[in-house]
């Protein structure tokens, strides 16, 4: 995947070229505002990771620069302003995903791995299906080969947030935003919870597990 | 000390000259007008006098003959005052009259005139006396054929308008004058009292907050100005002091962290230990960082909460769906802790909030509960979270049956960095219930912490919309 970066700490751009360097990322890098956009709308990226706050132009402006340009490269806004309305005015320039620092590297790279799923056509399916898994949308039905599994209406949005991200690892926090849409930080393994009985309803008595744990990271469905 | 450039500039001065000018501005256009209108009266009643006093020595010549107006006229210009009598023959020469060089066209011709003449000098007048004077006469030719000068002196007409506008401009000073020092005198209160003002401001600003603007007993505008001045560097004292608690607080307890933190690095660094024990110190490092990032988000949201969100962001929210889902997401940890978490939530109940704020609240009202629980033999642990009406208030309730705090403790338990001693050795940074009273009072509620008899009951009272 092609990345641009748009950070101006030179130390916290060269740490994350190289982590995503190691996740198998071609990164580029931008570290003031007017470089990132120049970069940013004459270059393909597959996802643009910006700074809120950069020299000679601020991240919100790129964005919405890019945006009146009909680009619809999907955006990480990167920023230490954590407050609810510091987000919404992220994503409302025309961000797609919001990350305040400090973030751990698993978060970060998580978020542009699904980013970039995003912009491909899948995002209108009405179905998902792993293995012998799937999920309809529009009945809101769930079978493993064949065997209709009935979950409450928030193990389904759990399911479908995952479907959809299928092959993709998706972190506690992600959950919390996209399926209880809240962005606080839960001090206990309240996430954990609800997975270990999504777990139980959809892998019990399967030979082949579809929902994994990933260490550090978050969960998984794949095959 | 006042000096007169500083009262220059201060409005009353400034507003009481500009009332002066605007004031004389209107009394000389009233004086113009008057003075107009009583000269044009008096004109007009000189020259009705003149014709009658005319007519009637035509009258006389006509009935009695001109003997009898000869008379009368020498009779009349002898009378001391304004009066211009002057009867000539048809050939101009004066038989009788008060004036010597009327002119030549007067004489010739009946009709109004009006011209400088010689006064004539009475023998007692001073030799300083206006000799010359201005008639306005009516010439008649009589029946008789002898020809009537009527007039009248105008000058004594116009030393009574020089008397109205003598009058005048001594009044018009005397207001001036008055309204200066009036206007100056008021300027001298008011400056006072405002450097009185500003003097305490300079001391505030120098760094003496606890100094105070004077109240007098007038209890007038700068008085109410003063009490809300006062009231407000109470707040701001209030919100230092705060602040200054917060950045003691946070000197100790991100210190604390810290220094473990940095021990824990530099022991890996220094200790020729093996790859494992290395990695093990670098995974503490960072849950410790971890930990110091959420005890720093926490102090930045209280600061936030406690500063008072713009009212832009608070919104019309679904406080029964907040309340429902935080109850739902925690429902099954709850159980899975050996706990029941019962939700009883009034539906339809909305205010305006911020909804990620309250969302946190309730969490970590939660989370105490369910980090506070022991397990007691025969006893079901028991977590009822709850959102109903009473009155004009929304109460936000999580009560349960878990140890409890003791009644001494229940304020104080509220405050940044307070962690009762047997909650010590628990994860937390003791900032959970600090958040909560801030978010309550960011909604303009309180947040309470009550007894359940046993357990503890948190209360949420917000004002509902």
């Amino acid at each position: 995947m092609k990345i641009l970066l748009i950070e101006d700490d030179r130390e916290a751009a060269s740490y994350l070229m190289q982590a995503l360097d190691e996740a198998g990322h071609i990164t580029h890098h931008a570290s003031d505002g007017e470089t990132g956009y120049a970069m940013a709308s004459s270059m393909d990226y597959d996802v643009l990771v910006v700074d809120r706050m950069l020299p000679r132009r601020d991240g919100l402006s790129i964005i919405e620069s890019l945006r009146a340009e009909s680009d619809h490269t999907p955006v990480l806004i990167l920023s230490a302003l954590g407050e609810v309305d510091d987000r919404v005015t992220g994503l409302r320039a025309g961000g797609d995903d919001y990350l305040v620092k400090p973030y751990a590297f698993t978060e970060l790279l998580a978020r542009i791995e699904v980013l970039a799923r995003r912009s491909s056509p899948t995002e209108a399916a009405t179905s998902y299906a792993v293995a012998g898994l799937s999920l309809d949308r529009l009945s809101r039905k769930v079978e493993r080969d064949g065997e209709p599994i009935l979950l409450q209406p928030r193990e389904f949005r759990l399911l479908e947030y995952l479907m959809k991200n299928a092959g993709k690892v998706v972190t506690r926090t992600m959950l919390l935003e996209n399926v209880w849409d809240y962005h606080f930080d839960p001090q206990t393994n309240v996430i954990d919870v609800h997975m270990s009985r999504l777990r139980a309803k959809i892998d019990k008595g399967h030979a082949n597990p579809l929902l994994h744990t990933i260490r550090g990271a978050g969960y998984m469905i794949r095959e | 000390m006042l000096r007169l450039a500083d009262l220059w500039r201060t409005t009353t001065v400034r507003l009481t000259a500009l009332f002066m000018v605007v004031f004389v501005i209107f009394a000389v256009l009233l004086l113009a007008l008057i003075s107009w209108q009583t000269s044009v009266q008096l004109q007009r009643q000189q020259t009705d006098s003149i014709d009658r006093e005319a007519r009637q020595l035509a009258r006389l010549d006509a009935t009695t003959g001109f003997r009898a107006a000869v008379e009368a006229v020498g009779r009349l210009s002898r009378q001391p005052g304004p009066g211009i009598y002057y009867l000539a023959l048809p050939t101009g020469e004066m038989i009788v009259g008060n004036v010597s060089d009327l002119p030549a066209e007067v004489l010739a011709e009946p009709g109004t005139y009006s011209f400088d003449y010689e006064r004539p000098q009475p023998l007692d007048a001073a030799e300083t006396q206006q000799q010359r004077g201005n008639a306005v006469v009516r010439s008649v030719a009589l029946e008789s054929g002898l020809i009537l000068v009527v007039g009248r002196d105008v000058v004594e007409r116009r030393g009574f308008t020089a008397i109205v506008m003598q009058w005048f401009a001594i009044g018009v000073g005397g207001i001036l004058i008055f309204s200066m020092l009036a206007g100056g005198l008021t300027a001298v209160r008011v400056l006072r009292r405002v450097d009185t003002i500003a003097s305490t401001s300079r001391k505030i600003m120098s760094g003496n907050l606890s100094e105070r603007v004077p109240v007098t007993r007038r209890n007038d505008e700068f008085d109410a100005l003063a009490t809300n001045l006062n009231q407000m560097l109470d707040r701001i004292e209030q919100l230092m002091q705060g602040m200054k608690e917060v950045t003691d607080n946070v000197a100790h307890d991100l210190k604390t962290p810290l220094t473990r933190l940095r021990n824990k690095a530099e022991s890996a660094l220094r200790d020729g230990q093996g790859e494992q024990a290395r990695r093990e110190a670098l995974e503490t490092t960072l849950e410790e960082s971890d930990r110091l990032i959420r005890t720093f988000n926490a102090l930045l949201m209280i600061a936030r909460a406690e500063a008072g969100t713009p009212s832009g962001a608070l919104h019309d929210i679904d406080l029964s769906a907040v309340v429902a889902d935080v109850a739902e997401l925690y429902g099954p940890l709850a159980e899975d802790r050996g706990l029941v978490l019962e939700a009883s939530v009034g539906e339809g109940h909305r205010l305006r909030g911020n909804r990620e704020l309250l969302g946190q609240a309730l969490v970590n009202l939660i989370e105490n509960a369910l980090k506070y629980y022991e397990p007691q033999e025969g006893k079901a642990g028991r977590i009822s979270v709850g959102l109903r009406r009473e009155g004009d208030h929304l109460l936000i309730e999580v009560a349960d049956n878990g140890p409890g705090i003791p009644a001494e403790d229940r304020l104080r338990v509220v405050e940044r960095f307070v962690r009762l001693e047997k909650s010590r050795t628990e994860p937390g940074s003791g900032l959970g219930l600090s958040l909560v009273a801030a978010v309550a009072r960011l909604h303009k509620g309180e947040f309470r912490i009550e007894d359940n008899e046993p357990g503890v009951r948190a209360v949420i009272e917000l004002p509902a919309a």
